[in-house]
């Protein structure tokens, strides 16, 4: 070989090695499986993650736990729920005591809310539309109004319309404007808040004071006050819905939401992670000294309160942490060994793992020893099966052979081998519409068709005409249709379990899968006999439960989501007199009769309510879930240092497997490069 | 050349406005508007609320031109892709046009050293099996390919998130950080899982090509001219197996802007794969539409472009 050539080879060999030493720095540079960078000293730092991208964060129109999850944080309320109270608690939030009622006559009353004065929005450079060099505002009651009239504006699309045109004037407001923008394109093309004030707002909202808004509703609907717990109803400033309208390199108001919240979204990439900061603006930082209700840590309410140390948080002011790092990960096994890793602080349990996380209802050793918790909550919700009551066979017009038909099924059905089976035991199973933590709900309450009684069912389906489930009108086992949109293996399944017990009454139960679109239209013409449903409450009181069941709500005549279209006068009687009740002992009373008409009726089959059970890590201080999907950042505590040391604890790399692949790497090649070149030579 | 080249794009035109038609139908056929308004807003929302969203949306028109001639969902269909007017994700009403521009960069940082090191890896060691020939060296890389072959990527990537994140500890399980201290050991896992469910069919393709080469008459001539192996290998087989390798790696080049969908999607990084398999769970029809007829033209693109770059590896090869 040439001297040239040799020089050559030498800088080859010198270029391989380093590029293999900077491969190699790289890869140690990189061997460390803590997704965060390092935290700012002093910072407590909550971190959690999410599932789906959030559709949309603005407050008229955001109704899922992620949206909520930001914008509970993001947005203040007039009212809020009390922290530790069961069941929940209605206090005041923004607004400076609950709200006072007048009753006008006639069905109508008049709320009047109260702010408190000096209120600030989080900064933001949106308020430069109202004042050169402005960062922030005062809050005014204006800016509730102003969301209200958004929750009516048809364009909006708020799915929350119903509830709030209670309100006097709300739907004529809303279809006002649409008839004004469809004949007059000059007004359609002004920003809405000169819309509104053009049209001169809703007529049941007035301000008289910029700090008192009085809602008048045209029919009674005293559920409205938790409607002002909701950021629906949030204070909203209309610079913000202008300025961010998408143009411009500006971002739409969907995903740039500005309130008055405890944190503000400092960071923002919906489909990867947001950050929450601390808002300096809000009320419990700047004024500590006005030890409002909803910006102070309460008193214990609950023994469970002081035997897990929330006490001694009572009277600090809120919020404890300072900023909260929420990353999206999609799927549910890497979500929860990061939990495991101590990465995020809560989790919940995965099906895959339930059994080694939770033995006989409480945690295994193993994650005792790790010092997590877990936390238990029933969900406000209900799951049922549901009757047709338009069908001639399952429904009314079968009078009492249909009513004993229905009982006689309610009686098949074992709904905690069901949760066993389908849900590693997770869940309550159901006796009346009303899940635990609801006004109403009675733990001691046994509905006599509801439990597993195939004797009395068999009797039943005798009474009713069907003796060993057969038909006689055709000699065959009784046939009826089951529709489900759920057309999974899982949720087939789930069916078939149902299906398969009513076999042992004789019946037999078809399964009609279809998707959502014709199982709706199904629903629309009538053509259905049972099908299954479910119902997540949208603020804690027996009426968003009942309602459910009220003959005005009958899918078959007012398309609303009555899908049994059940329809008794005496239970509608009592629903329109329980609804506008204050809750005491005519209301329990009523709410008793209601559910014995649903015991001997059975529109309805009560299935179960949600049980969630999650996982906190033990530095983690002061959970208590509140069921709705309200988050509780502001409340909760972090222990850095205890995280920090156990992290490492937990994340110490395992070395020797590389070395060993190597050194086998090494076994294998170089016996063979040496025997193949003696073969060559 | 030149005519070649427009010859080729004009086929290419044809297939898109073919793809188009039948991602419409297809899409169409299996799925209502109102489906994906549902989808997109929940199931507790009344119909007014859906009936907005289906008109802010344009899914209120027709179908088809001859129910509408002007205002049709089909016509539109091609306006919008055809001025690349994408609109918005039909899941969360963001633009897609800027999804796609934040969604490249993700994708680029993980499928470009994906295939660089891809190809570092699968080169080296196929002509090392090649060199080792009809050895047990030989015999055992091909059945280590085909068995790393025949196992599903979804098990690499399980298995890998299972056995380096959760056991070893080496880097995260899952998860993204562009800053240039955090991303390296964002990356590592998914290229490692990459390369791994890989390289077993890049091995077997290119120890063939390799076989093939060093058959040939003149690398019988440089081995009676006294050259050594490892040289053969190197400058006379490995440079005369380019067209085959070139074809491989040009046809993927475009498609590295679409990202990885299983991997970005399992290992969370917010690139276009992940961006399509969040479409294909959420029913979004306008952003799968947009991907479908991205990737169209990507393809269309990358066949043109592999048969230009004939011409620069092989001299003896003009494309006409």
């Amino acid at each position: 070989m040439s001297g040239g050539h040799r020089v050559i080879e030498q800088r080859r060999g010198r270029c391989v090695l380093v590029g293999l030493g900077l491969a190699l720095t790289l890869v140690l540079t990189a061997c460390s499986n803590d997704p965060y960078p390092p935290e700012p000293p002093g910072q407590k730092i909550l971190y959690s993650s999410f599932t789906e991208a959030p559709r949309t964060l603005d407050p008229a129109t955001a109704y899922t736990t992620v949206a909520h999850s930001v914008t509970g944080a993001v947005y203040e309320t007039l009212l809020k729920y009390h922290f530790l109270k069961r069941p929940l608690e209605l206090m005041p939030g923004l607004a400076a005591a609950l709200p006072t009622v007048e009753d006008l006559g006639e069905g109508r009353s008049r709320y009047r809310f109260v702010l408190r004065k000096g209120l600030l929005f989080a900064d933001d450079a949106c308020f430069e539309l109202g004042a050169p060099g402005a960062r922030t505002r005062e809050i005014v009651m204006g800016d509730v109004a102003f969301q209200l009239m958004r929750l009516a504006d048809p364009k909006v699309g708020s799915p929350v319309i119903e509830p709030f045109a209670n309100i006097d004037g709300f739907q004529e407001f809303g279809s006002a404007l649409a008839e004004r923008r469809e004949a007059d394109e000059a007004f359609a093309a002004r920003p809405v808040h000169e819309q509104y004030a053009e049209l001169g707002g809703i007529r049941g909202i007035a301000t008289p004071t910029p700090w008192t808004l009085e809602i008048t509703l045209h029919r009674p609907y005293p559920q409205i006050r938790y409607w002002f717990a909701m950021e629906f109803s949030t204070p909203v400033p209309w610079e913000a819905v202008a300025y961010y309208d998408g143009q411009g390199g500006r971002p739409r108001f969907d995903d740039h939401p500005v309130g008055a919240g405890p944190f503000y979204l400092a960071e923002y990439d919906k489909h990867a992670r947001y950050v929450l900061e601390k808002n300096p603006n809000w009320y419990g930082v700047r004024n500590p000294e006005w030890r409002a209700p909803a910006a102070v840590f309460p008193e214990p309410a609950e023994e469970s309160d002081v035997d897990s140390g929330r006490a001694e948080y009572a009277g600090r002011s809120l919020p404890l942490i300072d900023r909260v790092i929420v990353v999206r990960e999609k799927e549910n096994i890497p979500r929860f060994n990061k939990f495991i890793q101590g990465y995020y602080d809560a989790s919940g349990i995965i099906k895959e793992s339930f059994d080694s996380v939770v033995v006989e209802g409480g945690l295994s050793e193993e994650m005792k020893e790790r010092g997590m918790r877990l936390g238990k909550s029933v969900s406000p919700d209900v799951f049922y099966i549901g009757f047709n009551f338009d069908d001639e066979v399952i429904g009314r017009a079968g009078g009492e052979r249909s009513r004993k038909l229905r009982q006689a099924m309610s009686l098949s059905l074992d709904v905690g081998e069901f949760l066993r089976i389908f849900n590693n035991g997770r869940g309550v199973v159901a006796q009346s519409p009303l899940p635990p933590g609801i006004y109403g709900f009675d733990s001691d309450y046994q509905n006599p068709n509801r439990r597993l009684d195939l004797e009395r069912a068999r009797e039943l389906m005798v009474e009713a005409g069907y003796p060993g489930g057969i038909d006689p009108a055709t000699n065959e086992a009784l046939k009826l249709g089951f529709d489900t949109a759920n057309t999974t293996t899982a949720g087939l399944n789930q069916v078939r379990f149902f299906t398969n017990a009513w076999r042992e009454i004789g019946i037999d139960v078809a399964i009609r899968p279809t998707n959502y679109n014709q199982f709706q239209d199904k629903i629309r013409r009538g053509d259905y006999q049972v099908f299954q449903f479910g119902w997540v409450a949208d603020y804690p009181d027996p009426e968003n439960f009942f309602f459910l069941l009220w003959s005005k709500m009958a899918r078959s005549v007012a398309g609303g989501p009555n899908a049994a279209n059940f329809m008794d006068d005496r239970f509608d009687e009592l629903f329109v007199s329980m609804k506008a009740r204050e809750n005491g002992p005519e209301r329990i009373a009523e709410i008793r009769e209601m559910r014995s008409i649903l015991e001997r009726e059975r529109p309805w089959i009560e299935l179960f309510h949600r049980e969630d059970y999650s996982l906190y890590q033990g530095w983690v201080k002061n959970v208590k879930p509140m069921g709705l999907s309200i988050p509780t950042y502001q409340y909760r505590d972090i222990d850095p240092e205890a995280r920090r040391a156990l992290r490492e604890e937990w994340n110490e790399p395992v070395l020797w497997p590389a070395w060993t692949l190597l050194f086998l790497a090494f076994l294998v090649i170089v016996p063979g490069v040496r025997t193949y070149l003696e073969e060559r030579q | 050349m030149g005519a070649y080249v427009l010859r080729r794009l004009a086929y290419g035109v044809g297939v898109v406005l073919g793809v188009l038609f039948l991602l419409f139908v297809l899409f169409f056929a299996v799925t209502e508007p109102e489906d994906i308004a549902r989808k997109a807003l929940g199931d507790k929302v009344p119909p007014e609320a859906i009936a907005v969203w289906l008109e802010n949306h344009g899914y209120d028109r027709p179908l088809w031109p001859w129910q509408d001639f002007e205002e049709n969902l089909l016509f539109d269909h091609y306006r919008r892709m055809l001025t690349f007017d994408f609109g918005l994700s039909d899941a969360d009403d963001s633009p897609i046009v800027d999804r796609i521009r934040a969604g490249a960069g993700p994708s680029l940082t993980l499928t470009v050293p994906l295939l660089v090191l891809g190809l570092l890896t699968a080169i080296p060691l196929s002509l090392l099996v090649a060199f080792f020939r009809e050895t047990y060296i030989d015999r055992m890389g091909v059945f280590l390919c085909v068995l790393a072959m025949s196992v599903s990527t979804l098990l690499y990537i399980i298995g890998g998130q299972y056995v380096v994140g959760k056991l070893l500890r080496w880097y995260p399980i899952s998860g993204f950080d562009a800053d240039p201290m955090m991303l390296p050991r964002f990356l590592a896992l998914p290229i490692l899982v990459g390369i791994l469910s890989g390289v077993g069919g890049d091995v077997r393709f290119y120890r063939t090509v390799f076989l093939e080469e060093s058959s040939r008459d003149f690398v019988r001539t440089a081995r009676s001219k006294g050259a050594s192996e490892p040289r053969i290998m190197t400058r006379h087989v490995l440079r005369n197996a380019l067209i085959p390798i070139l074809t491989r790696v040009v046809t993927a080049i475009p498609f590295l802007f679409m990202g990885s969908l299983l991997l970005e999607a399992f290992f969370g990084i917010p690139g276009l794969g992940s961006m399509t398999f969040d479409a294909i769970q959420a029913n979004d029809f306008a952003t799968l539409r947009t991907m479908v007829y991205v990737g169209a033209l990507l393809f269309i693109f990358g066949q043109v472009a592999t048969d230009i770059s004939y011409g620069f590896v092989d001299p003896r090869v003009r494309v006409e």
